[in-house]
């Protein structure tokens, strides 16, 4: 907002956008966002997993935005339609594949400690939702395997008491679900996932001097002896 | 159309055991990961010496 001569005004001191951004530069400045070193303790491959499993999803999405634009015609009775539809299937495998053996290691790493509570948690909830996300993928094949596995899955959750709520044997409303509502909610939860590990720096792994003590402080960003680019240059 | 590695124009094998059930290439996947997960805790990381602290 500006006055006749050009000049920023505000009514009551800063502009709600002028607070916004000073908040998000304060939880995350622009080194922590984009850091250019991590700690030396991130060289091992159990670390690895995490972005596999970002790689992955980007394929889906890329995968999966071709077959929409495509439709059931094209990835069912064409060669290259074929193909692009076996790469949404194996990046989906990779995905799960990748993600699983991540939590396995976070788990067993205890990583939530030092504050990272919300980290693990949107990692756990990501999983949740990746679930249902790919099962209305097997549903939206548009043909014989899809029906077997609605009316399986309709039964299955018609005894658990959800069915009224939807219905799987809805091709329209299962694409939906599958190329909109759920993709939308596990990248959108993926994204919150990643900005809180560059907030709060992937979990350190316990110290043998540690053991009866299950937490771990926050690194401090002043005194970081052991911090490295990744590759391994610790000192 | 090219051939499957291994023959799929049969029913899914499945593993039982007492309670267990599962279909034998969901048996491979998990004994995949299993390995997997192993490997990475194991295998030493290219460009990291052991003793940096």
């Amino acid at each position: 907002m500006s006055n006749v001569n050009g000049e920023p005004t505000s009514v009551n001191g800063k502009s709600w956008t002028a607070r916004a951004r000073e908040r998000a530069v304060g939880a995350l400045p622009p080194e922590k966002l984009l850091p250019d070193s991590q700690p030396s303790y991130m060289s091992s491959w159990i670390y690895v997993f995490g972005v596999l499993t970002l790689t992955s999803l980007i394929v889906i999405i890329g995968s999966g935005s071709i077959l929409a634009l495509k439709g059931p015609g094209w990835w069912h009775f064409t060669g290259i339609g074929h193909f692009f539809n076996s790469i949404h299937l194996w990046s989906v495998e990779l995905f799960f594949f990748f993600m699983v053996i991540h939590l396995w290691g976070k788990y067993w790493m205890a990583a939530w400690r030092g504050g990272r509570a919300r980290v693990w948690m949107t990692g756990a909830v990501a999983f949740v939702v990746a679930v249902p996300c790919a099962l209305t993928g097997y549903v939206s094949q548009q043909n014989f395997d899809a029906q077997w596995i609605s009316t399986q899955a309709k039964d299955g959750l018609n005894a658990a008491g959800v069915g009224s709520f939807f219905n799987v044997t809805n091709f329209g409303q299962m694409y939906s679900y599958h190329v909109y509502l759920l993709p939308l909610a596990v990248v959108a939860i993926v994204i919150a996932h990643v900005l809180l590990v560059r907030r709060h720096g992937i979990v350190p792994p316990f110290q043998l001097s540690d053991r009866g003590e299950p937490t771990a402080r926050e690194p401090e960003p002043a005194r970081q002896p052991d911090s490295a680019p990744v590759g391994g240059r610790a000192s | 159309m090219i051939a499957a590695i291994v023959n799929l124009n049969h029913p899914a094998n499945t593993v039982h055991w007492h309670f267990f059930s599962m279909s034998v290439a969901n048996v491979v996947v998990l004994v995949l990961m299993f390995v997997v997960f192993a490997v990475a805790i194991l295998a030493p990381f290219p460009g990291h010496r052991g003793g940096a602290r």
